[in-house]
């Protein structure tokens, strides 16, 4: 009898898996737990068990009777269930077609660019000061050393306007205007438009520099490798090499440009870093004690160090542009690059 | 500058390679530009020995040789008088190439084989001798490289030189740098003019009436020259430090400039009148051919060297046609001057004169080396050109040159603007090593006297730039700043321009920078009146063309120069803004006005096309809108957007004045169709331009806050049937002048034309929201007030109601 009972409940759970309908489950209810069902005929048969075996008989059909019960139950709860998300699947739609896009629209190249190194900068504890962009001959070059009939004027191509008053053609009238009005220290960082009447593959009669200075007591030369270091690593990586190579500005001395390791040749040697495996980006140097004097800074007390670079010259390195020009040509196809 | 290794090795000892010259010069701050190697204009020419000449059977100028080179024998059949047996000469191969282009090919002369050929100095292009084949008279290996045994391959160092060093503009200033830093010793050339003849001052004489410009002038004569070419040495010097040959004596005095940095010239002296000098300021109007065959006529103040009676060279500038070197010149007077450098800048560069000069009299040349070059000069001329050298030299010196005194020197000091520390003896000995009187002046202390030729150094801060980059920067330790910085403090134009860049690329909007030089016919194109302020433009006195010859008066032009090239290319579907200064001219010397602006052009569609929506055409209000978010985001409230806004540029029924607190600040609406007609555009476009500094101004990032209302609104919508000049904002306007407490907001929701209203009519749906903070609102209270509302509109506009709910 023990045994009966026993393949009657495996014989059920063996039949839950097939009923996939709830008529099929219904059917599997009925035919071990309904009125006329199998177990229930089982039950029926324990009177014809001896008295000592009845009760713990007894107490087995009735636990396979609830055990089936909660396990027909469950199937079922999990048929209407299956049932619910057929009727959803009705309703599917082709995720495969593309979404409504929200299209952020981009920052132009130079401001991406111009962003970063501010952004590096900040870090620092440099503030972006902002100066005119037509700008008198003073500013532009008299109170940074270059005197009017002096060849390093030739440095640099000037578009005037009068005499007097030219489109300036760096970012470094702002060191000045700055310092006029503010005693050290001083810490800033001075992005904007600067103009040159030259126009080819690698120049635009318009570009970008940012100009960065920092005065104070007791700055050195090694600071501004410090600080340059740490910049370059930051906008090329890590393990960029660099190096300090003696210049000339006239607003500062001694003066060093800034070369990196070739990011096209790796140093190898390329048309791009004209076989050098060096690229140049940027002027710095310790600021002149010229300059100090035309601002009434002592030089004795306060020294400081000034740094330059063309954001075209970098974003072009960064992001393999070869030719400047398509920087102000603003074609959306270019644009949407970025 | 161009240095050619060889050249340099005349003065100093050279073992490394090129590339490691190079490379030391670089990091001392003569950048080399490039490493050129230079070799003859030949190849495949050796040198080899003739073992046998025997007559031609056929030809009785030619011989037939047998030649040997490198092990092998060749027959060849030579025609120069000179060969002979035993010799060693130059052998071009089968294969070679000579100059001219001609290959040597394998073929028989009068039915003799010929295996290459017998070469002289002239067909080589290394020397004049053209009588015979080359009969090379040292002991070199047979079957070398010809050009290599002989020391005709160089290789040429091209240098940027900054504009501070001028004493680097001659091969011997940058073999002092290259014997500094290979650790040689300079070697400068023996300069022993031979003297011969009369006496200088018996022929000729020298005046200076205008010392302030040529403070010292020196002439020499040299008397009987033969004009002739330089031999091969001095042209292959002079063409790889790329200067063309011309004559002997020419070639001296570019030679020399070359070799000290000492411009001169040589005058014929024969043409020069009375047979003297005179040193001038030219006359105004003076006109003047100089060598290049141009007749220039002079300003006022031009140094002109003169004879007797007229300019025969433009002081330190050029020659005059006039007194030029010719075949058949025989005495020449030496020029070896000194002149002002800012007078001879000034002059070149109003001239268009940049020779090379010039170009050295303005950096500043040695004013202790004029009489050395003269003698250099003078020594090579008559060496090369048989002349005789007059005893003596004319050395008017009017005005002492202003050498720079002692410069007192800190050792403190050097290493404390380095962040270095540079042992005091290193110090002594990198400055001594560049020819300066280094002398101890007290505990750390020097006084330090520059030579002559450097004339950019005069204060201590220059003589820690020469120390470090000689002891190199790369030895200079990486340090920071040992002060902590403030933290950076951010401008409110800088907060508010980053907000509107934000806002407007995420809202779909791509950033354009455009030059800030427009076209001066924009203003016609934009039809601005003749009195606009916007024609008050700053103009570029030497533009590079005259479409970029004025500064913009406004970001417009710009964003519609951007629209129609990229329509042009094919794109016309266009978001985009910029943001950027417009400039204002003010008075004479005054620095013009400038503004921050931001303006901003949509056209084409609305959204990307795509299965989903798209097609629609954005209009005015997709860019009003544009215009409503960004005062949102940077807090205003109370715009005004005002319809009896008018611009030539704009559609008259589609723009309007942007407003804040009263004070316009900038406009909305679309191209007029006649602009758009004349650019050639299809499509229509939309426009905004506001003024960033005006923004900037208002801005205030303060924020209050309002309590989150707990009692819920009622709303009420009314349909008003208007004429169709009525504007909504009129109808707004009485709403808010009403002051009703219990209205919380009015919102239009639905403007409609069409089936179901006349002609003439529209109807606008107008959603009213009342709350109260302190109740539940009853039907009843807000019935009252929106009737209130609804018949002062309806009083003002004269509407009818379509329908209340």
């Amino acid at each position: 009898m023990r045994q009966r009972l026993e393949e009657l409940e495996r014989a059920a759970e063996s039949e839950l898996p097939g009923a996939d309908s709830e008529e099929a489950l219904a059917a599997v209810r009925t035919k071990y737990l309904g009125r006329k069902g199998l177990l229930t005929g089982m039950l029926r048969n324990l009177a014809a068990v001896s008295a000592e075996e009845r009760p713990a008989l007894g107490k087995l059909a009735n636990d396979i009777k609830e055990r089936l019960t909660a396990k027909i139950d469950s199937r079922a709860a999990q048929l209407a269930a299956s049932a619910g998300e057929r009727a959803l699947l009705r309703d599917r739609l082709d995720v495969s077609l593309p979404g409504r896009v929200v299209r952020r629209g981009r920052f132009h190249p130079i401001s991406q660019i111009r962003q970063e190194i501010c952004g590096i900068f900040a870090g620092l504890g440099f503030s972006v000061v902002e100066g005119p962009e037509v700008e008198s001959d003073y500013y532009n070059f008299e109170a940074l050393n270059i005197p009017k009939d002096h060849p390093a004027r030739d440095m640099q191509d000037t578009f005037y306007v009068e005499e007097n008053i030219v489109l300036r053609t760096h970012t470094s009238p702002v060191q000045v205007r700055v310092m006029e009005k503010r005693r050290p220290p001083v810490r800033i960082l001075s992005p904007g438009r600067v103009y040159r009447p030259d126009s080819d593959i690698s120049h635009t009669p318009m570009f970008h520099q940012i100009e960065g200075l920092l005065v104070d007591r007791g700055i050195r030369f090694s600071d501004l490798k410090g600080i340059l270091t740490v910049f370059v690593q930051r906008v090329f990586g890590e393990n960029t090499a660099i190096r300090f190579r003696p210049s000339f500005f006239p607003f500062t001395e001694p003066s060093a440009e800034v070369d990196i390791r070739c990011v096209i040749c790796r140093g190898a040697g390329c048309r791009v870093c004209k076989q050098s495996g060096w690229l140049e980006i940027l002027g710095s140097g310790m600021v002149d004690p010229a300059v100090f004097r035309s601002v009434g800074y002592d030089a004795e007390e306060v020294t400081g160090f000034a740094f330059g670079m063309g954001l075209e010259r970098i974003a072009m390195l960064k992001y393999g542009i070869t030719d400047i020009r398509l920087f102000f040509e603003n074609d959306i196809r270019f644009l949407r690059q970025f | 500058m161009r240095a050619p290794i060889r050249w340099l090795q005349d003065y100093v000892d050279i073992d490394l390679p090129p590339g490691e010259i190079a490379e030391r010069l670089t990091m001392a701050g003569l950048e080399v530009d490039a490493v050129e190697p230079k070799r003859p204009d030949f190849s495949d020419v050796v040198v080899a020995r003739v073992l046998s000449v025997k007559p031609h059977p056929g030809a009785d100028k030619l011989s037939v040789c047998e030649v040997r080179a490198g092990g092998a024998v060749y027959p060849v059949v030579c025609g120069a008088p000179n060969v002979r047996a035993g010799m060693l000469s130059a052998f071009a191969k089968v294969g070679a190439v000579i100059p001219g282009g001609y290959t040597i090919k394998s073929t028989k002369i009068r039915g003799e084989a010929s295996e290459g050929m017998l070469c002289s100095e002239e067909e080589l292009g290394i020397g004049e001798d053209a009588a015979g084949i080359m009969d090379i008279g040292e002991d070199l290996p047979e079957g070398a490289d010809l050009a290599e045994a002989l020391g005709l391959v160089d290789t040429v160092l091209d240098i940027g030189i900054t504009p501070n060093r001028s004493d680097c503009l001659s091969v011997i200033g940058i073999a002092r740098e290259v014997a500094f830093l290979t650790g040689k010793t300079l070697r400068y050339p023996a300069v022993d003019p031979k003297e011969g003849g009369g006496n200088i001052g018996g022929v000729t004489s020298v005046r200076i009436l205008d010392p302030d410009l040529c403070p010292r002038y020196t002439a020499r004569m040299i008397r009987n020259v033969k004009i002739g070419p330089s031999p091969a040495w001095m042209r292959r010097r002079l063409e790889a430090a790329g200067m063309r040959a011309i004559n002997n004596v020419v070639d001296v005095t570019n030679f020399v400039m070359l070799e000290f940095g000492q411009p001169l010239h040589a005058f014929d002296f024969r043409f020069l009148e009375e047979g003297r000098i005179e040193v001038r300021r030219s006359r105004k109007g003076e006109p003047f051919v100089s060598l290049d065959g141009k007749e220039r006529t002079l300003g006022g103040d031009v140094l002109m060297i003169c004879d007797g009676k007229k300019p025969v060279a433009i002081g330190g500038i050029m020659g005059g046609l006039n007194s030029e070197v010719k075949d058949d010149t025989s005495d020449i007077l030496l020029e070896s001057a000194y002149f002002n450098p800012s007078s001879i800048r000034r002059s070149a560069r109003s001239l268009g004169m940049g020779t090379d000069a010039a170009y050295r009299f303005e950096r500043g040349i040695d004013p202790e080396g004029v009489v050395r070059a003269a003698n250099r000069a003078a020594q090579l001329i008559a060496e090369l050109s048989g002349g005789t050298i007059l005893r003596g030299i004319i050395d008017e010196h009017p005005k002492p040159v202003a050498a720079a005194g002692a410069i007192s020197l800190r050792a403190e000091r050097v290493n404390a603007v380095l962040g270095t520390s540079i042992p005091e003896p290193e110090m002594v000995r990198i400055l001594e090593g560049i020819e300066m009187k280094v002398e101890k002046a007290g505990a750390g202390r020097y006084s330090v006297r520059p030579p002559s030729f450097r004339v950019d150094i005069e204060r201590e801060i220059d003589l820690v730039e020469e120390i470090a980059r000689l002891w190199g920067f790369g030895r200079v330790p990486v340090t920071m700043p040992c002060a902590a910085p403030e933290p950076p403090v951010q401008s409110g134009k800088g907060v508010v321009e980053g907000r509107i860049r934000d806002f407007l690329s995420g809202s779909g909007y791509t950033e354009v920078i455009n030059y800030s030089f427009i076209t001066p016919l924009s203003a016609d194109r934009l039809g601005l009146p003749e009195r606009d302020e916007r024609r008050g433009w700053v103009k570029i006195a030497n533009p590079l063309s005259e479409d970029q010859s004025v500064l913009r008066t406004t970001i417009l032009w710009s964003l519609v120069e951007t629209w129609r090239r990229n329509a042009y290319a094919g794109c016309s579907d266009l978001k985009i803004y910029e943001i950027g200064k417009v400039f204002f001219r003010r008075g004479e010397g005054e620095l013009p006005l400038e503004r921050n602006r931001v303006g901003g052009l949509i056209t084409g569609a609305r959204y990307d096309e795509s299965w989903g929506f798209g097609g629609v055409e954005a209009d005015f209000f997709d860019l009003k809108g544009v215009v409503e978010g960004l005062f949102d985001v940077l807090r205003f409230s109370g715009a005004e957007y005002r319809s009896d806004f008018r611009e030539p540029f704009l559609h008259p029924g589609r723009c309007c004045g942007v407003s804040l607190g009263g004070e316009t600040v900038g406009f909305v609406g679309e191209i007029h169709p006649a602009v758009q007609a004349a650019l050639d555009l299809k499509a229509r476009a939309v426009v905004f331009e506001l003024d960033l500094d005006a923004l900037t101004e208002r801005f205030s990032d303060r924020v209050a806050f309002r309590e989150i209302p707990r009692y819920p609104s009622g709303s009420r919508d009314t349909a008003f049937l208007v004429d169709r000049t009525v504007e909504a904002e009129r109808m707004l306007r009485i709403v808010r002048e009403g002051g009703e407490e219990l209205l919380e907001s009015v919102d239009i929701f639905d403007v409609y034309t069409g089936r179901g209203v006349e002609e003439g009519k529209k109807s606008v749906a107008v959603r009213f929201s009342y709350r109260s903070s302190g109740r539940t609102l009853t039907d009843e209270e807000i019935r009252t007030v929106h009737e209130r509302i609804v018949s002062a509109i309806v009083r003002e506009t004269g509407a009818r109601i379509r329908g209340t709910e």
